[in-house]
């Protein structure tokens, strides 16, 4: 929380004038928005949104990497390609790397980049925030990586059971790094979660009710809750095992006394509302693409929006179900087979709902719909095995096989995966300006669809004749070897179809820089309101901030009843969408601080594990750098904007005030010189005044920078 | 287009045709779906219609999303702008889909709690066991001084869990390290053993036969190495393995053998207990606790009288009919089996070679600390012979 | 269908005064989001009473003297240093009160009784947990004390950080940044700092008074 959020009395600077170093700060407040430096220091959502992917998608490298080395290894049985010891970190850091340095940040992306843009909002509540989370995500997906070079890579699990992951049984630094490492990633996505909150909730356009909201904004929202408050428990549990590996305390030391099942249910409380977590920003992704190629809206608004509530509620309920062989009394299986369930049933809800939309409607099978299709179809797989998991005495013969293995795999891979490469496709003409092409769009789908379908199908299979989990070989003539080859090759079908992808992206791009036509503020012909600004939208997202009176506010505004009641196109997408050419909006600087500030804290993390005094200079440059970034004024008095005129008591500065206008607009050429001054971020000048129309915002002095 | 919807149909019939082909599988020993015991029997006939619901559910699912694919895809003639019906939903229906799923659930509830109480009120029929995990092999106790309580002074085995056949056999598991999992598919499910606590399972095998299975929970380096086996003997038989295994091992009077015992006193004794060979030079040597965190090693003064060993992780005795498995009639020459040398001299040879561990080493030795898993001792072979020798005398 | 400009939220704007920023809900941006967080605190100290309320009666290494809780507590000293938590709300509350007021020297003096009662506190607790240790309770000699100074510890680094909130608010107020159009941040903070004494109450409640 910002202690000081406004500027002071706002210095008028003459074009030209250099910038004074600030009183406070030890670094000049950045200044540009263009060049690599600005994207360390930008806290443009939209640029944001767009790290987290490019991050993520690294790690789904990584992820994948390992997973083709578990593959490899088990192709057929006894087989020593590698130490069972390194295959134990290597499924560790498959699963800790694939949920939270991939799924869980691919959510962040695509929530970050559009729920401001869903509400009509210009930014997250908390810009720079918002930055440090995302540096902080970063700063400890490294971290945790880094351990492969530092002593080997966690290898107790991704659910990092005690006491195996003590110091006794895991001696080394790998599950030092796993704690440490999720510690800090998990303080980035409260920090995030806390951000995005509190930005829906409070941030909307005028008439946007909750119950106006898009379906994916509506899913973000819950997701984020559920983040609120589970990852507190999971934080809870990694510093009881951070205390017990470094400072000797007895929380996990059965012979002090302790009970190892409350790790287990530590784990699990956070753990199961995190997978709501992983999934419902895909089911969001989902519930729009569907109706835009289905030409319909979205069936039973309200239903989606309450199974996604429901789900969100009844996550809580049910933890349990991971530990139905872990010695928990009858009373207590019995419970959470049932509340594990009923759970089943607003999911369900969902598929049929997005069934509905697509009956009746006219369907075109661009690749975002393929891969939404996909999620359906796939999700619905994981679905039903996960209710034949709720039947407990079953549970007790399916858990730590494969059957449960090809169950997570269904919904975290068929599910959420599909989902989000779905959203790439999707929103990528309104992220990059150009589309990726279709045509290679399709052969990833359906290479990426067998490939999948290849590897996890026969999962079932294995694990009910018996093949245990978590395993660096299996035994001979027990009926595993056939489908484990089939896996395997499924496995390398799936990193063909990813190059495939990157094959697309590259090619696309190559021919966008080739033939620059911008696909224009709609391509789609969609429904909410990104697709009501340009492509790539302007920093400052909208240019008058719309007023909302639809659901699909957007698609109202081009399609509307006639005399005789049939729903007709009354504007085309560009139309109805705004121009992005206001020059004069008033957007926060950009700052150092939340790079900073993410840095401490691994720096922290490396003196726990290797020398305490680096670790005590982490918690100094913490203190510092937290006073540095409360200090800071959200927005820089150095940056050049003129008197706001009386409008900036009420917020909103009228227009002909005598405004600087600025490149504010599109990340101008950088005011790099000491003579222009920060010219980017610019007054308050939101548009027209009373005027019944959507005009845009000109400005009234016409002056740039540059 | 067409093709592509051609491959989808394929797909979508391939996953129940694998679900009926996993059913179809013979040569699988682990087999949830193939079960031994009324035990497994039960939640095999609770699971067999809820698979039968969920490939219901499946076809509806994948078969209506192809429909709607096809009957409803746009058309190349259609008018880009003429939009279809623009149905906003309808309650009804909606209702009804939540509502159904709901009530059909609440039958497999049912369902599932009534199987979930009848076999977790499964009663003993008078044998229990105490099964321990450590890292990373299963130890054995059965109450033979009829105490009531699981102590050194009862018979303890490793590897083979010996049972009646027909009968409900209670087993209290738990574990000296970490968690681990005891699990025989054939005849029920899994349940953790968790240091600290104890958990009863009952298992119960129609007939006589040897069930296999393995650890199942994520327990370290050697987890996939880590097995369990059941040997259901006919009760008369049971009760004569039981007489057999409280006497002391007989000495032995080969002179390889001989040699091997000595051997065995002298480099064993730290770790390992045969009643009757060592018994002096164990409790000097702190009766096992002084190298091992589990502070146990496996008891061997039956160890020939076992199938397995090392976890269950090699055979002791061969194969003879090629099933995989080594049952009872395989066990013991006097059975007419045959002892699996090669893997035996392997394991004797070097022991964490054959199977990843974080034995003890000299110097850890020396600074008190503690190992887990079996060292390699350096043997020479004319030593491995004689103690190969002499453990064949421990039937 | 007018987009009217005048009332889309600006993203982050800084405000003369936080109140006037017209958000969806009525609540400012920052009050809300600490809110938010202190509903996610909730979780993070239900985590560690229940682990601590799990663990208390299970020690079965150390001393046999420091294996029950009851045995080494001091109820009557942990009263007092209770007492002064609460009393410290109290002035929060004054300071509060006094900055909505527009008395700032008031409000200021009233924060640096809150830092100092919070610092009272502390002291306390350092002061019990040096005699716990002499008495042989250390962090690692039973699970009772490794839960004990575990849950008492995070939350005497919330309080130890509302108090460097508190010490930075009151040199705020001196060089006069902290004036009635800031009495929302004061406000926030006192709901933090309200936050960490019904903890401490809940705590001390738990730990302490129920055996």
């Amino acid at each position: 929380m910002a202690i000081v959020e406004r500027p002071t009395a706002l210095p008028e600077l003459p074009p030209g004038a250099a910038v004074t170093p600030r009183p406070l700060g030890v670094f000049t407040r950045p200044q540009s928005t263009t060049g690599w430096r600005s994207w360390l220091t930008t806290i443009d959502h939209k640029r944001i949104g767009i790290m987290y992917g490019a991050a993520a998608m690294f790690f789904f490298l990584l992820g994948g990497v390992e997973a083709l080395f578990i593959r490899a290894q088990l192709a057929a049985p006894g087989q020593a390609l590698y130490s069972a010891d390194l295959y134990n970190q290597l499924f560790t850091m498959h699963g800790v790397t694939m949920i939270f340095l991939v799924v869980i940040p691919l959510g962040a992306a695509f929530m970050n980049y559009l729920m401001p843009l869903q509400i009509g909002a210009r930014d997250v509540a908390f810009p720079r925030l918002n930055a440090f989370s995302l540096w902080l995500f970063l700063g400890g997906g490294l971290f945790l990586n880094s351990s492969w070079f530092l002593g080997g890579g966690a290898n107790g699990g991704w659910f990092a059971y005690a006491p195996n992951t003590g110091v006794v049984f895991s001696p080394g630094h790998g599950m030092d790094f796993y704690a440490l490492g999720l510690q800090m990633t998990g303080i980035a996505s409260l920090a995030g979660a806390i951000n995005l909150v509190v930005t829906v909730l409070n941030m909307r356009a005028p008439g946007m009710t909750l119950m106006k909201m898009p379906v994916f904004t509506w899913m973000g929202l819950v997701t984020q809750l559920l983040l609120v408050f589970a990852l507190p428990v999971i934080s809870v549990a990694l510093f009881l095992l951070t205390f017990d590996r470094l400072f000797d305390a007895n929380f996990f030391n059965v012979s002090a006394g302790a009970d190892p099942l409350l790790w287990e249910h530590l784990f699990w409380i956070f753990g199961h509302p995190e997978v709501y977590i992983l999934i419902l920003p895909a089911f969001g992704i989902v519930s729009e693409i569907i109706p835009v190629f289905s030409r319909k809206p979205i069936f039973g608004y309200p239903f989606m929006v309450f199974s996604g509530i429901a789900i969100g509620f009844m996550g809580w309920g049910v933890w349990a179900h991971h530990m139905f062989a872990s010695g928990m009394g009858p009373i207590s299986v019995a419970a959470f087979s049932l509340s594990t369930m009923f759970i089943a049933v607003p999911t369900g809800v969902k598929i049929l709902n997005w069934m509905a939309t697509m009956w009746g409607g006219k369907l075109s099978f661009t690749t975002p719909m393929l891969f939404a299709i996909g999620l359906v179809t796939m999700f619905t797989i994981g679905g039903l095995s996960g209710v034949t998991h709720a039947v407990a005495p079953a549970d007790t013969q399916q858990t730590d096989t494969y059957y449960i293995v090809a169950h997570f795999h269904y919904v975290l891979f068929g599910g959420a995966l599909m989902g989000f490469l779905g959203g790439m496709y999707f929103w990528w003409p309104k992220v990059f300006g150009f589309k990726l092409s279709d045509k290679i769009g399709k052969w990833h789908f359906w290479l990426i669809l067998i490939g999948f379908n290849l590897t996890f199908g026969p999962m079932h299979i294995l694990g009910l004749q018996g093949m245990p989990r978590r395993m660096h070989t299996y035994i001979a003539d027990y009926g595993f070897e056939l489908w484990n080859m089939v896996a395997t090759i499924g496995s390398f079908l799936i990193a063909a179809a990813m190059l495939v992808f990157v094959a697309n992206i590259l090619v696309s791009w190559r021919a966008h820089r080739l033939n620059p036509v911008s696909p224009g503020p709609d391509p789609w012909d969609a429904r909410s309101l990104e697709w009501m600004v340009q492509s790539p939208p302007p920093a400052y997202n909208f240019d008058p901030v719309p007023t909302v009176s639809h659901l699909d506010e957007f698609w109202h505004r081009k399609y509307q009843e006639n005399a005789d009641g049939k729903v007709v196109r009354v504007a085309t997408g560009a139309e109805a969408a705004q121009p992005g050419d206001s020059t004069d909006v008033h957007l926060p600087s950009p700052s150092y601080w939340p790079l900073v500030l993410a840095i401490a804290l691994p720096i922290i993390a490396y003196g726990l594990i290797f020398n305490l005094g680096i670790a005590a200079a982490g918690g100094l440059l913490v203190i510092a750098a937290g006073f540095g970034f409360g200090y800071e004024p959200s927005d820089d008095p150095e940056s050049h904007h003129g008197p706001h005129g009386n409008g900036h008591g009420d917020g909103h500065a009228q227009l002909g005030d005598g405004h600087e206008a600025g490149a504010g607009s599109e990340g101008e050429p950088e005011a790099g010189t000491a003579g222009a001054a920060g010219g980017e971020t610019e007054p308050v000048g939101v548009a027209s005044t009373a005027s019944a129309t959507d005009e845009p915002a000109t400005d009234a002095e016409g002056s740039t920078d540059g | 287009m067409r093709t592509r919807l051609r491959s989808r149909r394929a797909l979508a019939l391939l996953v129940p045709l694998l679900l009926l082909l996993s059913a179809c599988a013979s040569d699988a020993p682990q087999d949830t779906l193939e079960p031994e015991g009324p035990i497994a029997r039960k939640i095999d006939n609770l699971v067999n219609p809820v698979f039968i619901i969920a490939a219901v559910v499946f076809v509806l699912v994948e078969f209506g999303v192809l429909y709607l694919v096809l009957r409803f895809r746009q058309r190349k003639d259609d008018d880009p702008d003429e939009l279809p019906g623009q149905t906003h939903g309808n309650t009804k229906l909606e209702i009804g889909w939540t509502v159904l799923p709901a009530l059909l659930l609440g039958f497999v509830a049912f369902a599932t709690l009534a199987t979930l109480f009848d076999i977790t009120n499964t009663k003993d029929d008078g044998l229990t066991v105490q099964v321990t995990g450590q890292q990373w092999w299963w130890e054995f106790t059965y109450d033979t001084d009829g105490d009531g309580k699981f102590t050194d002074e009862d018979v303890l085995t490793a590897n083979d869990l010996v049972i009646p056949a027909g009968e409900n056999v209670g087993l209290e598991i738990t574990s000296r390290d970490v968690i681990h999992s005891f699990w025989i598919p054939k005849l029920n499910g899994k349940k953790d053993a968790v240091p600290g606590r104890r958990h009863p399972l009952t298992i119960n095998a129609d007939e006589p036969g040897t069930y296999v299975g393995q650890c199942t929970e994520f327990c370290g380096l050697s987890h996939a190495y880590m097995r369990q086996r059941v040997v259901a003997l006919a009760p008369d038989e049971f009760d004569a393995w039981l007489e057999r295994q409280q006497d002391a091992a007989d000495e032995p009077t080969d002179a390889d053998a001989e040699a091997g015992a000595e051997l065995f006193a002298s480099q064993c004794s730290v770790c390992h207990l045969a009643r009757g060979i060592n018994d002096d030079q164990f409790e000097e040597a702190g009766q096992g606790t002084s190298e091992l965190v589990s502070e146990n090693a496996p008891d061997l003064t039956h160890f020939a009288s076992r199938g397995a060993f090392a976890g269950a992780t090699f055979d002791l005795w061969e194969d003879l009919d090629g099933d995989h498995i080594v049952e009872a009639d395989e066990i013991g020459t006097a059975n007419g089996g045959r002892l699996n040398r090669g893997d035996l001299e392997a394991w004797l040879r070097d022991p964490p070679g054959q199977k990843p561990m974080d034995p003890v080493t000299p110097d850890q030795v020396e600074a008190g600390e503690r190992g887990r898993g079996m060292p390699n001792l350096n043997l020479s072979e004319e030593q491995i012979d004689q103690l190969v020798a002499f453990l064949q005398t421990l039937d | 269908m007018a987009d009217t400009a005048l009332h889309g939220p600006v993203a982050g704007e800084a405000e003369h005064d936080m109140a006037s920023h017209a958000t969806s809900t009525g609540i400012s941006n920052e009050k809300l989001a600490m809110w938010v967080f202190l509903g996610s605190d909730c979780l993070l100290f239900g985590a560690l009473i229940s682990t601590y309320l799990l663990l208390r009666h299970r020690s079965i290494s150390g001393p046999v003297e420091l294996r029950d809780p009851a045995h080494i507590f001091d109820i009557p000293f942990t009263s007092v240093s209770s007492f002064v938590l609460l009393f410290s709300s109290l002035t929060m509350a004054l300071a509060v009160g006094a900055i909505h007021r527009g008395d700032v020297r008031r409000c200021r003096t009233f924060l640096m009784t809150t830092a100092l009662l919070g610092s009272v506190f502390i002291g306390g607790q350092v002061y019990e947990f040096t005699s716990f240790v002499k008495e042989g309770l250390g962090y690692t000699t039973n699970i009772l004390g490794s839960a004990f100074y575990t849950l008492t510890g995070f939350h005497g680094v919330h309080v130890s950080v509302g108090i460097m909130f508190l010490m930075a608010m009151f040199v705020m107020s001196l060089r006069g940044k902290l004036g009635p159009d800031r009495a929302e941040t004061v406000e926030i903070f006192g709901l933090y700092w309200h936050f960490v004494d019904i903890v401490w109450i809940l705590i001390f409640t738990i730990v302490y008074l129920i055996p």
